[in-house]
Parts: C-alpha cells; sequence; structure tokens
C-alpha cells in the first residue's frame, strides 16, 4: 500500500458551451481494498466536486458505473485499484450519449435497441389474474436467468469494433437479450419471426467476431458462444428451412 | 447512436442471410484451397520433373483452365462479399484503428490485419492468378525464372505472408462467429491456428527457396 495513484480525466461538460474536451491530472494515495468507484468518490468529496460519473449499487448489479479505464471497457465499482498501474486513465463509454466527464446515458440506446428487437414475450394468450403462474423447467427457467444476468451496463457495445464503425449495429448485449427471448417458451414468435428482427448486417450478421465484447463483460457472460448459436439458427432460418431438413435426415441417419 | 426508428423488416427477406452463408463457404473454400495448392507446389521439393507432371496433370484434365477461372470467381466473390464488413470510409478506419489501440486487444489487432492483408491479396492474388493461368503451361522453369528476379521474389514472399495471416485468421473467426469455438476451447483453437500459420508460411517459403536454388 501507500502508492500514489495519477488519475488523467476525460473532463468535459457538453451543456457548458465554455467547456472544451481535455484531461485533467489528480493523485490520490491508494488505501487498501480500493475500488474505482471509491477513488472517484474520494476526489469529488476532496479535490474536485465537479467531477461528473454515474454510480449507484457499487456491487456489479446495476451497471451505471461503466467507463473506459486504461482502455478497456469495465465496471469502476468492480475495478480494484490494486489491479491496475500507477498511472491510471479513465474516459467515458465511446458510442453512449455523453452526458459529462465519464457519466454517459446508456438508457437511451438500450431502450432504441430494445423497441428494434422487440425485446418483451410476444404470445396471443389473454392474460388472467386469477390463474397460477404457468410452471416452468427449472433447467430452462436456469438458463434464461443465465442470459438475463446482463445488466445492460455497455461494456460490450463500447468494446465493439463494429458497433463503433457502424451506428446502426445492434450488439453483442442485444442479441444476447434476443437469445432471451428465443428460449422462452411463453414467447411465441417463430424462427421466420425471429430472422425478420435480427437476420439482418445490422443484426446478427454483422457481428465480425472481433471478441471483444465476450473479453470485457464485467458479468462474465459468453457473449460470443451465443451469438454464435443465434447465428447459426438464424442462417439455417435463412434457407427456409432447408438446411435444417438437411440436418434433420442426417440425425435420423444416425440413430 | 440508436435511437427510436421504425423497424426495417423485410417479409421473407432472407438475402443478409445467404450472403453470410457465401461468405464463410467461399472463405473456406479458398483456405482450403491455398493449402492444397501448397502441397501441389510441394512437389517441386523432389525436383522440376515432378513439379512439371502434377502441372501437366492439371492441365490435361483441364482443372487448371476451368478450375483457374472458377477460382478467381470465387475469389473475387470473397472479396466482395468480405468488402461489405471493410471499413472504407477515412472516418471508419480512423475509428477501427483508434479502438484498436485503446483497447489492446489481441482480437481486435486479428481483424484489422484481416482487413488489410485482404485488401493486398484482392490486387497482389488476382495478379498472382493472372501471370499463372495466362501463361499456360506451368512448369518449374518458369516459375524459377519468375521467383529469381528479386522484385518477384518479393512479390511471393508478401503474398505467402498475408495469405497465410488472412487465410488462418479467417479459419479462427469462422469458427468465433458460428459459435464452434467457444469459450473453452478458445486457447486451443489460437494454439492450432498458430500452428497452422506456421506450417503455412514456412512450407511456402521453403518452397520459394527450392525455386530460387532450381537450375533454369
Amino acid at each position: 500500500m501507500g502508492r500514489t495513484l495519477q488519475f488523467e480525466i476525460f473532463r468535459y461538460n457538453p451543456m457548458d458551451p465554455n467547456s472544451k474536451p481535455r484531461m485533467q491530472t489528480y493523485y490520490l494515495e491508494e488505501k487498501e481494498n480500493m475500488t474505482l468507484f471509491l477513488a472517484l468518490n474520494e476526489i469529488r468529496e476532496t479535490l474536485d466536486p465537479s467531477l461528473q460519473f454515474d454510480f449507484v449499487c457499487r456491487a456489479a448489479v446495476c451497471g451505471s458505473c461503466a467507463m473506459v479505464i486504461n482502455g478497456r471497457p469495465g465496471l469502476a465499482c468492480k475495478t480494484k485499484t490494486k489491479d491496475l498501474p500507477d498511472k491510471i486513465t479513465l474516459h467515458p463509454l465511446p458510442v453512449f450519449k455523453l452526458i459529462g466527464d465519464l457519466s454517459v446515458d446508456t438508457g437511451i440506446w438500450f431502450r432504441g435497441v430494445a423497441k428494434k428487437i422487440e425485446a418483451w414475450v410476444h404470445t396471443n394468450k389473454t392474460f388472467d389474474p386469477n390463474a397460477l403462474e404457468e410452471r416452468m423447467d427449472n433447467e430452462l427457467a436456469n438458463q434464461i436467468f443465465e442470459l438475463d444476468r446482463c445488466i445492460e451496463c455497455g461494456c460490450c457495445i463500447a468494446a465493439c469494433g463494429t458497433a463503433r464503425m457502424r451506428e446502426d449495429f445492434l450488439g453483442a448485449a442485444t442479441i444476447n437479450r434476443i437469445a432471451r427471448f428465443y428460449i422462452d417458451p411463453r414467447d411465441e414468435r417463430s424462427d421466420q419471426e425471429y430472422y425478420e428482427v435480427i437476420g439482418t448486417d445490422e443484426g446478427v450478421f454483422g457481428c465480425m467476431g472481433l471478441l471483444g465484447c465476450e473479453d470485457v463483460c464485467p458479468r462474465n457472460i459468453p457473449l460470443l458462444d451465443q451469438i454464435g448459436i443465434i447465428r447459426r439458427k438464424m442462417a439455417i432460418a435463412s434457407t427456409g428451412g432447408k438446411v435444417g431438413r438437411l440436418f434433420s435426415v442426417f440425425a435420423k441417419k444416425k440413430k | 447512436m440508436s435511437v427510436d426508428a421504425t423497424v426495417e423488416t423485410y417479409k421473407g427477406h432472407r438475402l443478409a442471410g445467404w450472403l453470410d452463408w457465401l461468405q464463410m463457404l467461399t472463405g473456406l473454400t479458398l483456405a482450403v484451397f491455398i493449402f492444397a495448392h501448397m502441397l501441389f507446389v510441394g512437389t517441386v521439393i523432389f525436383g522440376a520433373n515432378a513439379f512439371n507432371w502434377i502441372a501437366s496433370f492439371f492441365e490435361k484434365t483441364y482443372l487448371a483452365q476451368i478450375g483457374g477461372p472458377i477460382l478467381f470467381f470465387i475469389f473475387l466473390l470473397h472479396g466482395t462479399l468480405g468488402a461489405r464488413k471493410m471499413p472504407f470510409r477515412t472516418k471508419e478506419q480512423k475509428l477501427i484503428v483508434r479502438h484498436a489501440k485503446m483497447m489492446h486487444h489481441r482480437d481486435t489487432w486479428f481483424w484489422v490485419g484481416q482487413a488489410v492483408t485482404g485488401s493486398i491479396l484482392l490486387v497482389i492474388a488476382a495478379i498472382h492468378m493472372w501471370t499463372v493461368l495466362s501463361d499456360l503451361p506451368i512448369t518449374a522453369a518458369k516459375g524459377a525464372q519468375e521467383v529469381q528476379n528479386t522484385l518477384w521474389a518479393l512479390f511471393y514472399v508478401l503474398l505467402i505472408l498475408c495469405a497465410g495471416f488472412h487465410a488462418c485468421i479467417g479459419l479462427y473467426r469462422i469458427g468465433v462467429k458460428w459459435g464452434f469455438i467457444t469459450r473453452a476451447t478458445r486457447a486451443k483453437a489460437l494454439k492450432c491456428i498458430y500452428i497452422l500459420m506456421g506450417i503455412y508460411a514456412g512450407g511456402e517459403l521453403i518452397l520459394l527457396l527450392r525455386f530460387l536454388s532450381l537450375k533454369v
């Protein structure tokens, strides 16, 4: 312990016409078990009350404190300073709308893509508030929960070369989200209907497999494994079931 | 940034999926081809006669005359399909390089490498195919005469390095994109890819040296 940490922090307030984007340096004594979230709060309390950054839960559940830490998107609350060098450079996440300094609005972006993929259960059943909830197989519930672990922090989008080059690319979190509805039996959409939503170059076929998403995900979700499954499903759907039938012929022969 | 917009859907529009299949299948074909190509050219290790024998076999069976142009077409098709994903505008090029630098991320750099080698290959592999196929029959003597010119030798070194990198990383990327290489198998797969790249580049460079030492 006892290191003096040098923070290089991006400063810019788009609401202030006199503000120009710049890097500002702060020095802070490192403390035991210090996270970036604690360090940023100490900077704001003791050095610069004007520094803007977001946090809510400080436990990697809310996804608010995502930022670019020494070049890699990550959560400030989950990053310990002892794992970082003496010099720590912080930038706001790219792609998203900048609110100021390290604070970005991921909400507008995620709402936009959720509407595009229609991220809700599509069903024709009328809801009966008095009926017992339908039962679900435990294993399936766990699979859905595994995909629902995403906190929409935006790290995977900021780490994606495609998302940065192509503004309309849906990104890993969104494809992961559609996978969640795909395996949910309550969603009655067919493969063809999913294809219409995500079987495009802005959707799953736009992914170039750069693996940035998977390598930075603070929740450790195997994002590219999920994208791979969806890509195969959608590629098979694009043939109008021809390839699917071919596979089923092979499967029958094997038996 | 993505904001509220009408969802772009086409009923029964399946083009994106077909193009993705094509990009993968043409790439796979070309990758398999360059390894097969290395084996055929590899006969030169046993001398000019062995090489000439296999070359004349391909010409007598019209594999070179018919297969060559077909391969050229697959190559151009793959280039065109790949180009859909490439950064052409200066803004995009600057962004992807800045992004790769920011991330210090191997797989992002690999993709930048693929975009660069792909662009180079589109020109130099086309030249190679044209010079060989427009001047049949293929003989060891012609090959040797060509590479004994320093500029051509350098041309072939560049071609070998670009083709080896682009094809091997391409195979890796097909695996990643289509979910055949998963988180669990990625490290192992990458090791295999490095070995494959070594075999290709090493093998082809040895062949180049063999051609250089061939008496014309």
